[in-house]
């Protein structure tokens, strides 16, 4: 038992230092340096540049110290926002990020594991086909169209919440809602064929027929087992909100962390693209390993299967 | 003997046949599809966006990099002044003025005699055949001190007569989907937009799908420890975030134009759940009879490969690919829109979109259109696939 989680949390680690060495050496082999501008710097200034940053060392110097950083959670200097450093911006950017992160993810576990049981409850009814064109309409539609549509209706004709930033308390329904809208679609989606799966199994039959009374059947027999699929999904979701989705923060101008790697990726600024995708690949490898953990807990068939 | 409680029956060949046609896989598969009402919705759409894309552009008049310096930021429905039989002004957003045909087509801008900044009256010129005639705007209504508490904000005088509030409303005619801050032609530019996107997923796709079987059916044929090394690449590449590959790739070849690059980056990250799919597919397949009888006459593995197992695993297969290309859509939409995506003047719908953002409020349209075309492209495919989920894989039909 305690083997399998020591080798899913070495995989994991060795996953990560994959992922930087993958990052290293793509941002190193860009043909030209991080200094090359369409206006040549001057030589010496590029010189003393390289010198501080020390791109001259030979590339496995920079790689070891790259790594060396990396285990001690030093991510170096950011190369176009001078004097801040990649740490730097992870701090100002994350708080912000997971909160709005955070609050999307209970919206959509509230939201869409009841209203998927209620769908899959009522199969076949108005109030069943009214769900899944939602949640057809919520997957199909673009994050960045439901926030635009957001910030011209509720900001720009009604005025009800504030366009961009997060100054008041209004100002986080728009991100929220917007960073909402797929996942919520999706497990509203999940939740209902996995119910509709587990509600046609033998053991609800008997269930019933042993006069269980419907609300034990459903809440105690069907639900616990139908949301197995959802809970593997809920993980890698929470992570890939919580560090923010890009669009979303770039047109509600919110200043977290995808702002950031938006920016960073415009400016061609390495150091922070390459910080912030270890971070990222790394929360989000973390993610899932709880999930995985935690798995094991919810449904023992895994971790009987998984121990051969 | 008379008996009349029995009679001989005609002979009737249809009677005696009692099988149905014996139909092939893909004939039932399309029986079914045939049923299956969203799908073919789907079809028709895909069907209707592919020949947009395709056809579309050589119907209208203009090239998706047309630009117009007179015809900038025009609405697809014209709120008009019609200050005389047959000539209609349609006022801009930023004070210029048009003339519109009775047909609805744009056709020209007026000419700015005067502008009065200070107390807001611009004077237009309008040559209507022989004469010269004279268009006064006022716009200074509820923005000067002493003009405040109107319910118009603006006045149109023409031949002595004032105008307060549009009479009518036409449907731009000359530009059915508005223009651009560069005066090019929405509809030409969605157009072509379906154009770049969908060959952009169709490509991404295709690349995908050959390298996801391949790689899924040497490791799922294999097993040992072949898979084992190779699902476990398949699982790193899975851990990461896929759009941070993409976004790292997209920055890694900086060189050449956007359209290669997306293609190249799309190409070579979603093929991991392809590779699963194949892989699963492939060890059950390959435990069965027909596999073994065609080991047993020496058939090499890669004609067992292609001529035996992928054949049977072309269901699900198809079913996934079918489901990849929304996806490809919305990356690509999604990069572009952060800037990565195909470089100008090229068009995708996600640079159209991210163009219009910075006039949203003042111009929606410009946003609606090409949004309105990446919905229906998901719904359509995201349709299509569900029926042929059900349609070539009734094992796994839903509830």
């Amino acid at each position: 038992m305690g083997s399998y989680y020591l080798k899913r949390v070495i995989s994991s680690i060795v996953t990560i230092l994959l992922i930087a060495t993958l990052t290293f050496t793509m941002m190193h082999s860009i043909p030209g340096g991080p200094f090359t501008r369409e206006r040549p710097v001057p030589a010496e200034i590029l010189r003393s540049l390289n010198e501080k940053y020390n791109l001259d060392a030979p590339l496995y110097v920079q790689y070891f110290d790259y790594m060396k950083g990396l285990v001690t959670f030093d991510l170096g200097p950011s190369y176009s926002k001078i004097g801040t450093s990649v740490n730097d911006l992870l701090v100002a950017g994350f708080p912000t990020s997971a909160k709005i992160g955070l609050m999307a993810s209970v919206l959509i576990i509230i939201l869409g594991i009841p209203v998927g049981i209620i769908s899959a409850l009522k199969q076949n009814k108005p109030i069943d086909y009214f769900v899944m064109f939602m949640a057809t309409l919520g997957v199909t539609v673009p994050s960045f169209v439901v926030a635009t549509l957001i910030i011209y209706f509720f900001a720009g004709k009604l005025g009800w919440i504030p366009s961009f930033g997060l100054t008041s308390p209004l100002g986080y329904i728009g991100p929220v809602i917007a960073l909402t809208g797929y996942s919520l679609s999706f497990v509203a989606r999940l939740t209902r064929s996995s119910m509709l799966e587990v509600l046609r199994q033998d053991y609800i039959r008997t269930a019933r027929a042993n006069g269980l009374k419907e609300f034990s059947v459903i809440g105690k027999h069907a639900v616990k087992n139908a949301l197995i699929p959802v809970v593997t999904y809920i993980g890698p979701m929470i992570a890939a909100i919580l560090t923010g989705s890009f669009v979303v923060e770039k047109i509600f101008a919110v200043p977290g962390m995808g702002r950031y790697y938006v920016e960073s990726v415009t400016n061609r600024d390495y150091t922070t693209i390459m910080g912030m995708t270890v971070f990222y690949a790394a929360f989000y490898i973390v993610m899932v390993l709880f999930v995985d953990i935690a798995y094991g807990f919810i449904d023992p068939r895994i971790r009987l299967g998984k121990e051969k | 003997m008379k008996d009349n409680r029995f009679e001989f029956l005609e002979s009737n060949i249809e009677d005696e046949e009692i099988t149905r046609p014996s139909l092939t896989y893909w004939q039932d598969a399309w029986r079914r599809l045939k049923k299956h009402k969203l799908a073919m919705i789907g079809i028709v759409l895909i069907v209707f966006i592919v020949l947009f894309g395709t056809v579309g552009p050589y119907l209208t008049p203009y090239s998706y990099s047309d630009q117009s310096n007179d015809f900038k930021n025009l609405p697809p429905r014209l709120d008009v002044f019609e200050v005389e039989e047959g000539i209609n002004l349609y006022l801009s957003n930023d004070y210029n003025m048009f003339l519109v045909l009775e047909n609805g087509k744009m056709d020209r801008k007026l000419k700015l005699d005067h502008r009065d900044a200070i107390n807001k009256v611009y004077t237009y010129l309008l040559d209507a055949g022989n004469s010269e005639e004279v268009v006064i705007l006022d716009f200074s209504y509820n923005t000067l001190k002493d003009k405040q508490g109107y319910d118009y904000n603006f006045t149109i005088e023409y031949k002595g007569e004032i105008f307060k509030y549009t009479t009518g409303s036409k449907f731009n005619m000359s530009f059915p989907f508005g223009t651009d801050d560069l005066g090019r032609d929405i509809l030409t530019r969605v157009m072509y937009g379906a154009r770049i996107s969908l060959l952009i997923a169709v490509i991404a796709t295709m690349v995908n799908l050959f390298i996801g079987v391949i790689y899924g059916s040497i490791s799922g044929f294999e097993g040992g420890r072949v898979d084992n090394i190779m699902m476990r690449i398949v699982d790193i590449i899975n851990s990461i975030p896929l759009m941070l590959y993409v976004i790292l790739l997209m920055v890694w070849f900086r060189k050449s134009d956007g359209l290669t690059n997306i293609i190249i980056a799309l190409s070579s990250v979603f093929w991991v759940g392809m590779a699963r799919l194949v892989r699963g597919q492939m060890l059950s397949l390959k435990e069965q009879e027909f596999v073994l009888a065609a080991r047993v006459i020496g058939v090499p593995k890669h004609k067992i490969i292609l001529r035996h197992l992928i054949p049977n695993a072309i269901g699900p297969i198809i079913v996934a690919m079918t489901m990849m290309i929304p996806t490809a859509v919305f990356t690509e939409a999604f990069l572009s829109f952060i800037g990565l995506g195909v470089s100008a003047p090229q068009a995708s719908w996600g640079t159209l979109a991210n163009n219009a953002l910075s006039g949203l409020i003042t111009y929606p349209y410009q946003l609606f259109f090409p949004a309105l075309a990446i919905a229906i492209t998901m719904l359509a495919f995201n349709f299509l696939g569900d029926g042929l989920r059900d349609a070539l894989d009734p094992r796994l039909r839903k509830g």
